[in-house]
């Protein structure tokens, strides 16, 4: 079954906020896994995992850093410098933490990686959205890879005339030459395509329709519906059942 | 002056332009030019590079809306409205409004395309949306498009990996999906091969039928020009000849030298005959180590698309196959002495500029091996086998990136020469094919005839003993080729040996010591 992009998004932002909520390690870890493995089927976890790493690897560690040895209420301690005891607990809660958002920035990268892009551009013009904001989106979401391969072919166009580019940190270097090349040429581009664009209409100040169709399907309206209601429950509990304090 | 001969006679669109200059600049692009577009009548534009035709193309479709581009004097009627320029109160044109009865296809079909659209269908209808069309109207109206260009089985792909030829039919499709009354196409037939340039001329003759004014602009006579009605020959921004093709057909003396006739042959100038091999010896074959030779070479897209396609290109740059189905080049053995002019044809996606990139190390071989001067390039970092091998892209875009034309053709020479050569070598290069002029001119603002020619100087000025032409011809008006099959000639005779692709047959017999023809992915010679 195809996912609706607003689907796809409550899931991710309602897992989010059910497991920040639920401070469950047992939950986190399940929830690390099933985003990881869902993201490996949809052949998209080449990207998530590195993307992840960069975000969670610093925080985890400082958490580590920070509650692992200095945790006020650590009864259990397992060695000790001075002022600095790593305790037990203090290593407990930093792995509940890392774990816990860990579990969060895996659902939303598992998330942005997974969305089509043009289905949520179709989705959010055929819900009021201006036109030009959903075209602004879309070129914002297209525009990595547009200017990867951009860079790709002024290079080639150097390395057929002699500029030598070896791996790694060269390859950082000869960016510079490619640099003002880049500018220069996305500017001449949105120079000839905005004739294009204009001459196609995109500046009808009237409504739009769109080609696409994204079926919404009731069971998945209504499964949005469990979904956030599961989420603000969630919180709900949180702030009403647990003491002040904790 | 009536440009058409047709026993209708109200002009859906006309034009009387006393001048049109750019901002900027001091003389006038366009001047003395009345038009008169009658529905179901076909008029061809003919004038060489830099005569003023794509100007007059923009203008007429809006893309060049006179205020923001430039200032007109005279006036434009479309549909019976006229709007005077050049006065007080300049009318202001709303593109949408002009795009919905004037079509547009400029000289590069990827201009037209909104590149946020995932698939060929959503990029056809994006016009139609934007006019808020209900979507089973749309739907209708995509695949009758799709199928009058041949485009049904393309519907689903990905606009950014099409071939050169299926993006031109695509662009050519968003201007006419909604039925606009004029269709106007810059060089529309430029790298289309025979396959396509047929079936254009087919769709041109169906939307004729329909009551459609085809304009086509060209600096070639490319055959399916001579059934138009009209021929209306541009020289310098002014119109020097109008009537039908027989009367102004070679031979009549009407036709400036820089127009070409189809076929890839200079224009009839007494220095350059046209054939290299007239007046150059072919090499002694099998003498000493080749220049070049391929041993076995295979290359095809993985699955992933990532091991066999190392650096992440697009596949529009390569042609070939489509994704991951099999080989694009399948044990292909070829070598080329010193001296040697080899022409590699085939229909276009047949690979051939996949075939060239290898020939520096942009692309490597999946099995087999490259050598250069009897050294495996295998490992050798491109910009090391560039000391060697000089490649012309099939689009100059690619290959241009500097500010002025003279900072372009210098970028690298300063590795192989002495610093104090590289300014003169960069300045002889220019003037070999006639740009000395334009040493200070921004790349982009070049004609494409000039443009080709630049990248051409960028390749010669480095002294290459394997020369790499990807589809040198294109764009070339007849000025143009002559100096093209000079510099191959020249290049040649010097003792580089020359790869040249081209899908254009004629043009490959008259320049190479030898033809081979590269189809599915074999060379047959």
């Amino acid at each position: 079954m195809r996912l609706h992009p607003l689907t796809s998004l409550a899931a991710a932002g309602s897992t989010a906020a059910i497991t920040t909520a639920a401070a469950s390690l047992p939950l986190s870890l399940a929830v690390m896994g099933a985003a990881v493995v869902l993201s490996a089927r949809g052949g998209t976890a080449r990207r998530l995992l590195p993307a992840a790493a960069a975000v969670l690897l610093p925080l985890g560690l400082s958490l580590l850093v920070m509650h692992g040895l200095f945790f006020p209420e650590g009864r259990t301690v397992l060695a000790q410098w001075g002022v600095a005891r790593v305790t037990a607990e203090g290593l407990v809660f930093a792995l509940e933490r890392t774990a816990q958002l860990g579990a969060v920035v895996l659902a939303l990268l598992a998330f942005s990686f997974s969305v089509s892009v043009p289905d949520l551009v179709a989705v959010l013009s055929s819900r009021g959205v201006h036109g030009r904001f959903a075209f602004v989106l879309a070129s914002t979401l297209t525009l990595l890879p547009a200017i990867t391969s951009r860079v790709e072919r002024i290079r080639q166009a150097q390395e057929s005339r002699g500029l030598v580019v070896r791996r790694g940190l060269h390859r950082a270097a000869a960016f510079r030459l490619q640099a003002v090349p880049l500018v220069l040429s996305l500017i001449e581009d949105a120079g000839t395509r905005t004739a294009a664009l204009e001459a196609r209409g995109f500046s009808n100040p009237g409504p739009r329709t769109s080609y696409r169709d994204v079926p919404d399907p009731i069971l998945q309206r209504v499964l949005r519906a469990v979904l956030l209601g599961a989420a603000a429950a969630a919180v709900a509990a949180r702030l009403l059942l647990t003491p002040a304090g904790s | 002056m009536s440009t058409t001969h047709s026993t209708q006679t109200q002009p859906i669109l006309s034009a009387g332009i006393r001048s049109f200059t750019y901002f900027g600049d001091d003389a006038s692009v366009l001047e003395g030019i009345d038009l008169n577009l009658v529905p179901g009548t076909f008029t061809a534009i003919l004038g060489a590079s830099g005569s003023g035709k794509s100007t007059l193309g923009r203008l007429l479709s809006g893309w060049l809306p006179p205020r923001t581009g430039g200032t007109l004097r005279g006036f434009l009627e479309l549909a019976g409205t006229r709007l005077d320029f050049g006065g007080d109160r300049e009318p202001r044109i709303n593109p949408a409004e002009w795009g919905r009865q004037v079509g547009f296809v400029p000289q590069d079909p990827a201009a037209v395309l909104t590149t946020v659209r995932a698939t060929v269908a959503e990029e056809l209808a994006f016009g139609l949306e934007n006019a808020a069309m209900e979507r089973p109207a749309m739907k209708a109206a995509v695949e009758r498009t799709a199928a009058l260009l041949g485009l049904m089985e393309l519907l689903e792909r990905n606009p950014a990996s099409l071939s050169g030829g299926q993006l031109r039919r695509l662009a050519i499709g968003c201007a006419i999906i909604a039925g606009p009354r004029v269709l106007i196409m810059d060089e529309p037939f430029a790298s289309l091969d025979s396959a396509g340039t047929a079936g254009l001329a087919r769709l041109l003759q169906d939307l004729l039928k329909l009551g459609t004014a085809v304009v086509v602009l060209s600096q070639v006579v490319d055959t399916p020009l001579l059934d138009a009605g009209t021929w209306v020959v541009l020289e310098n921004g002014g119109v020097t000849g109008n009537g039908t093709p027989a009367e102004l057909q070679a031979g009549s003396g009407l036709l400036p030298p820089g127009i070409r006739a189809s076929g890839g042959e200079p224009a009839p100038a007494g220095d350059h005959p046209g054939a290299v091999h007239a007046d150059t010896l072919l090499p002694r074959s099998g003498a000493g180590v080749p220049a070049l030779e391929l041993r076995g070479v295979s290359f095809g897209y993985s699955a992933g698309g990532k091991e066999a396609q190392p650096r992440n290109m697009r596949r529009r740059d390569l042609g070939g196959k489509a994704a991951g189905s099999g080989l694009v080049l399948q044990g292909i053995n070829v070598r080329i002495q010193s001296g040697e002019i080899l022409a590699v044809t085939g229909p276009n996606g047949a690979g051939k500029s996949t075939l060239l990139r290898h020939l520096n190390g942009l692309l490597r071989p999946t099995e087999g091996s490259v050598l250069v001067h009897g050294r495996d390039i295998a490992g050798v970092p491109p910009g090391e086998a560039a000391r060697s091998v000089g490649l012309l892209f099939q689009q100059p875009r690619d290959q241009l990136f500097e500010r002025t034309a003279l900072r372009e053709v210098r970028f690298g020479l300063d590795r192989l020469f002495h610093p104090d050569e590289a300014p003169s070598r960069a300045m002889e290069a220019l003037s070999a094919v006639g740009l000395a002029e334009a040493a200070h001119t921004h790349p982009a603002e070049l004609p494409a005839s000039g443009q080709r020619l630049l990248a051409l100087a960028t390749v010669l000025a480095r002294k290459p003993s394997v020369l790499a032409l990807d589809e040198p011809t294109v764009a070339l008006d007849g000025g143009g080729l002559a100096l093209l099959d000079a510099a191959v000639r020249s290049a040649a005779g010097e003792g580089a040996a020359v790869v040249l692709v081209s899908h254009d047959l004629d043009y490959a017999r008259a320049a190479a010591h030898r033809v081979v023809m590269l189809d599915g992915g074999r060379l047959d010679g």
